[in-house]
């Protein structure tokens, strides 16, 4: 069975269309990367699922169960780390997570998580008056009471330093290991790349990539750069003709090739080499911010999975998720 | 079961609130100063705290409201606006568990301040004056809870309906004027504006029983004439003289007893009954049907 299956999901703020039929189907035990820039329809997306927000048209089911029919008995199993929640109730952190315990019917021992989360020195503080990084790091730990089957986490990197997003992904990872599914949303590419099995770019409501890091490389056309220094201006005849070679291009002294396929590059140097003395190579592969871009805003004029070309969707989606 | 945990932590929270810890006390102190000065009416002492917890009525028929929307207003749509809610549903909570805990929570947190205040009026009357008239005590008590209630539950669900804190605020003192002030000051009052729609723009002849049965949907009249029901037959306050007939005469005759049985005394339970269910089920399914970014 899916822990998460949505058919046609789609969600309509007046006219402005936040999420645009979304199939998405993410197996038990997976660590699901959902990216996209802000305003993409990430939260509006995980909204649905937790049924904080209905959808206009369309499902979603979290392990075969309604999300909007029966909330109750998914939140059963699930851990949740909402996005733009507040601590607003004059109780302290342990107390916080008391409460998430007990409301759980759990037997967790609070102190273990709190060490766990690395707020175990502020337990007896006013949650409210915790910084942003330490509110983060409570709200996760509230997310992991009683081990639930699912773990939704919406932007859990916000706020933390880097010490706090390496403990909070070594815990992601425990917890993968023991079964848990993981599905966790995250504008910043390098994050998903370090812990997901899969990823989905979502890009203004509409998800235009689903796979692997490395298959997102792939089909991404792979592109590699390749630049050539050389003592004279060389000729760029025939180096846009070799196999593997998309444009090449010269600048004074300067040749640049893209390369969709990675061995081009060689038959690039040896090309240019009979003709022009190379002083200096210089190779790059696709950067994930460029694979990115390629995904989302930047690939508008090349990727052509995002039809409206207007940027009031941009607006639009942000509007959205406020 | 998780009503009860969203109860709880409500709860919890609001013991801790100052604001509210003040307000009990202000409420208090007025309860005790009025039982103080209260007094040396001629009457026996039972008498006097009877007369007593009349005034208090009439206070509180003016200020419970207030600190009943106070309580109140923020219940839900605080936590929607700063996203505390977004835990409590990430509990095995439906909505209507939030509901339920949190009305439960402010109509716990309101009673709890008319106790406050009842018990600093009873033993300052017991202690001055030396007279505990049970039955009125009581019965004032519950007819004030209620009252208290019924504002819990517009605010409640206000609150629930709305999106926004200043849409809270914005529905809770509205709610105050339409349901109280409009009826408490002769300049802008509710019963004249119908009277002069119902003349004036229909060109009706004036109809006194139609304009005070308008009136008396509020739940400030129906609290006022529900204490009737708990006080002696001398303290009881006539209400609607308009409707009374001509040859009416307070010495020997029920004023009560005069009226048409939609505004007897009675009816306000009725009236109340209203207040405490209709809002409830309207904000419930505003609730039910709203988006929680």
């Amino acid at each position: 069975m899916a822990a998460i299956e949505t058919h046609g999901l789609t969600k309509r703020f007046g006219d402005v269309v936040a999420v645009d039929d979304l199939d998405l189907t993410i197996s038990e035990g997976e660590i699901f990367g959902f990216l996209g820039p802000n305003g993409a329809g990430k939260s509006t997306t995980i909204n649905m699922l937790l049924d904080f927000i209905r959808p206009t048209e369309g499902s979603a089911q979290v392990f075969g169960i309604d999300a909007q029919r029966d909330p109750e008995r998914i939140r059963e199993r699930i851990g949740v780390l909402p996005e733009g929640y507040g601590f607003d109730d004059y109780l302290t952190g342990r107390e916080y997570l008391e409460w998430t315990i007990e409301s759980r019917d759990a037997d967790d021992d609070p102190d273990e998580i709190l060490d766990m989360v690395g707020i175990i020195d502020d337990a007896d503080r006013k949650a409210a008056g915790y910084s942003k990084g330490m509110q983060q790091r409570l709200a996760f730990g509230m997310a992991l009471v009683d081990d639930p089957d699912l773990l939704i986490l919406d932007e859990p990197s916000t706020g933390l330093d880097p010490n706090g997003i390496q403990q909070m992904r070594s815990v992601v990872r425990d917890r993968a290991d023991d079964g848990t599914t993981v599905f966790f949303s995250s504008h910043i590419l390098s994050e998903v790349e370090a812990v997901c099995d899969r990823v989905g770019v979502m890009n203004e409501g509409r998800l235009t990539a689903l796979d692997t890091i490395e298959g997102l490389r792939e089909n991404a056309g792979g592109r590699g750069t390749i630049t050539l220094e050389c003592a004279t201006p060389p000729a760029v005849d025939g180096v846009g003709d070799l196999d593997g070679v998309a444009e090449a291009s010269v600048e004074g002294a300067r040749l640049t090739a893209q390369c969709t396929d990675p061995a081009a590059k060689v038959d690039v140097v040896r090309h240019v080499d009979g003709q022009a003395e190379i002083v200096d190579i210089l190779a790059e592969n696709t950067s994930l911010e460029e694979l990115f871009n390629q995904y989302t805003g930047g690939g508008r004029d090349g990727a052509g999975e995002t039809p409206d070309e207007s940027s009031a969707p941009e607006k639009a989606s942000e509007e959205a998720s406020a | 079961m998780s009503a009860v945990s969203v109860f709880r932590k409500d709860f919890r929270g609001a013991r801790r609130s100052r604001m509210l810890w003040a307000a009990a006390v202000v409420l208090g102190l007025i309860a005790a100063l009025l039982a103080y000065v209260a007094g040396d009416s001629g009457g026996t002492s039972a008498e006097t705290v009877v007369s007593l917890f009349r005034v208090l009525t009439l206070i509180m028929s003016i200020l419970l409201p207030v600190v009943a929307l106070v309580a109140s207003y923020l219940a839900i749509a605080g936590e929607r606006e700063s996203g505390g809610i977004k835990f409590l549903l990430s509990m095995p909570t439906t909505r209507r568990d939030v509901f339920l805990g949190k009305l439960a929570s402010r109509l716990g947190i309101v009673a709890a301040g008319v106790c406050f205040m009842y018990v600093a009026a009873v033993s300052v009357a017991l202690t001055r004056h030396g007279a505990f008239p049970a039955a009125v005590v009581f019965g004032t008590l519950l007819v004030t809870s209620v009252y208290g209630a019924t504002f819990v539950s517009v605010a409640v669900s206000m609150s629930a309906a709305a999106a926004s804190k200043s849409r809270a605020i914005a529905g809770a003192f509205a709610s105050y004027f339409a349901l109280v002030i409009l009826y408490v000051f002769p300049v802008v009052q509710i019963p004249a504006m119908v009277r002069w729609l119902h003349t004036t723009i229909l060109g009706a002849d004036p109809n006194p029983d139609l304009y005070n049965a308008v009136q008396y949907t509020s739940p400030y009249l129906a609290y006022r004439k529900a204490v009737n029901l708990v006080f002696p037959a001398e303290q009881r306050q006539t209400v609607f003289y308009s409707s009374l007939p001509e040859e009416f005469d307070p010495e020997t005759m029920s004023a009560n007893a005069q009226l048409p049985v939609y505004l007897q005394d009675e009816f306000s339970l009725v009236v109340l009954a209203f207040w405490l269910v209709v809002p409830l089920l309207a904000g419930f399914w505003l609730f039910q049907r709203s988006d929680l970014e």
